[in-house]
């Protein structure tokens, strides 16, 4: 066993900022609340703060430590289907397409919460249903996220869950990426 | 390698396809979520429009779990393919997976089995599979138990002995 620093304080910080947020927006505060357009505006900037730390941030935090990638993330569902063990050090590639994922659609939210609010799409019933059809997008992928998150963790046996609070992998020898 | 490539085309055609159909599953569920809920849950019993809808999606979303099986499977093969397990196309992997399943083995067997009829020896395994030694081990006792063998000598001449009871080659009846 050995123990890495992956997810920086800022990292943390973001990802459960954006929790508490996501759940407050979705299903706590009144859609016409002034506070709903306030929290969305804080995420707004929290995707933007998370865009600039993903070039600028640590080694893990980086985009270009998690390009896109379609055949790794189809090595990683090999692996998966013939239950082999393989962990990863930052995000798994099909981590990483979820990030990009729910990062675009958590913006797209976002965007046109904020169109709502305008002149020119005041009362756009096309706006509306986009910004309702993004949060059912976005809270079956957080579904989709959670449950790969506690399936991919017990695969691996790396405890993701207390990498995202404490920052730290515990990893197994065997793997040496 | 022509082979394994058009197989990854195939796989990632059917992951395309499970992808789409599940945004439609998503869609559709949440409209039958939605009408349920304004019009009460009774409203299964009263409207045909809303029950047909809802076992249309229930089809919906079975058709995608038999997807993701069949895509678990082609997954399985490609792998051994990548790892160069499977001769080519040939009868000699058709047979493996044959008796594999006979066998009933798990995939985590059936992947361990393969690289051990290939040669690799305990310590490669645990390496290409990112486990312990002490846990492929145990995963080749199991195998040999399942496949009534002693060791590696014996499994391998088992799948010799059915590659020979096989014909290779089916000979073609009408040669012109």
């Amino acid at each position: 066993m050995h123990t890495v620093k992956v997810w920086d304080a800022f990292v943390r910080l973001f990802h459960w900022s954006l929790v508490i947020a996501f759940t407050l927006e979705a299903l706590v505060l009144d859609e016409d609340s002034r506070l709903h357009e306030q929290v969305g505006y804080f995420v707004l900037a929290l995707i933007g703060a998370r865009i600039i730390w993903g070039l600028v941030g640590t080694k893990y935090a980086r985009f270009s430590s998690f390009k896109p990638s379609i055949p790794a993330a189809v090595e990683q569902l090999g692996d998966i289907a013939t239950q082999r063990d393989k962990s990863h050090m930052g995000h798994s590639p099909l981590g990483a397409l979820m990030i990009y994922n729910l990062l675009i659609s958590i913006a797209l939210i976002g965007i046109t919460g904020w169109m709502m609010t305008t002149n020119m799409f005041w009362g756009s019933e096309g706006v509306e249903e986009l910004h309702e059809g993004l949060v059912i997008w976005a809270g079956a992928s957080i579904g989709v996220h959670i449950v790969a998150v506690i399936f991919e963790g017990r695969r691996s046996r790396v405890n993701l869950v207390k990498a995202m609070v404490t920052g730290y992998k515990t990893l197994p020898d065997q793997d040496r990426k | 390698m022509m082979h394994y490539e058009k197989q990854s085309k195939e796989s990632l055609a059917l992951i395309g396809l499970i992808l789409a159909q599940s945004i439609c599953a998503l869609f559709f569920l949440s409209d039958v979520a939605n009408d349920a809920y304004w019009m009460g849950w009774s409203a299964f019993g009263r409207s045909w429009h809303l029950t047909v809808e809802a076992l249309a999606t229930l089809a919906l979303i079975m058709g995608i779990i038999v997807e993701a099986r069949y895509l678990m499977q082609m997954l399985r093969r490609q792998s051994r393919i990548e790892r160069g397990i499977s001769i080519a196309s040939g009868a000699l992997h058709e047979l493996m997976e044959e008796m594999f399943s006979d066998w009933k083995l798990t995939p985590a067997e059936q992947d361990v089995a393969g690289f051990t009829l290939k040669g690799y020896s305990i310590g490669e395994v645990a390496d290409m599979r990112g486990s312990r030694e002490g846990t492929i081990k145990a995963q080749l006792n199991a195998i040999y138990r399942k496949a009534g063998v002693e060791n590696r000598g014996q499994l391998v001449s088992l799948l010799i002995e059915d590659l020979m009871r096989a014909p290779l080659i089916k000979r073609k009846t009408a040669m012109i």
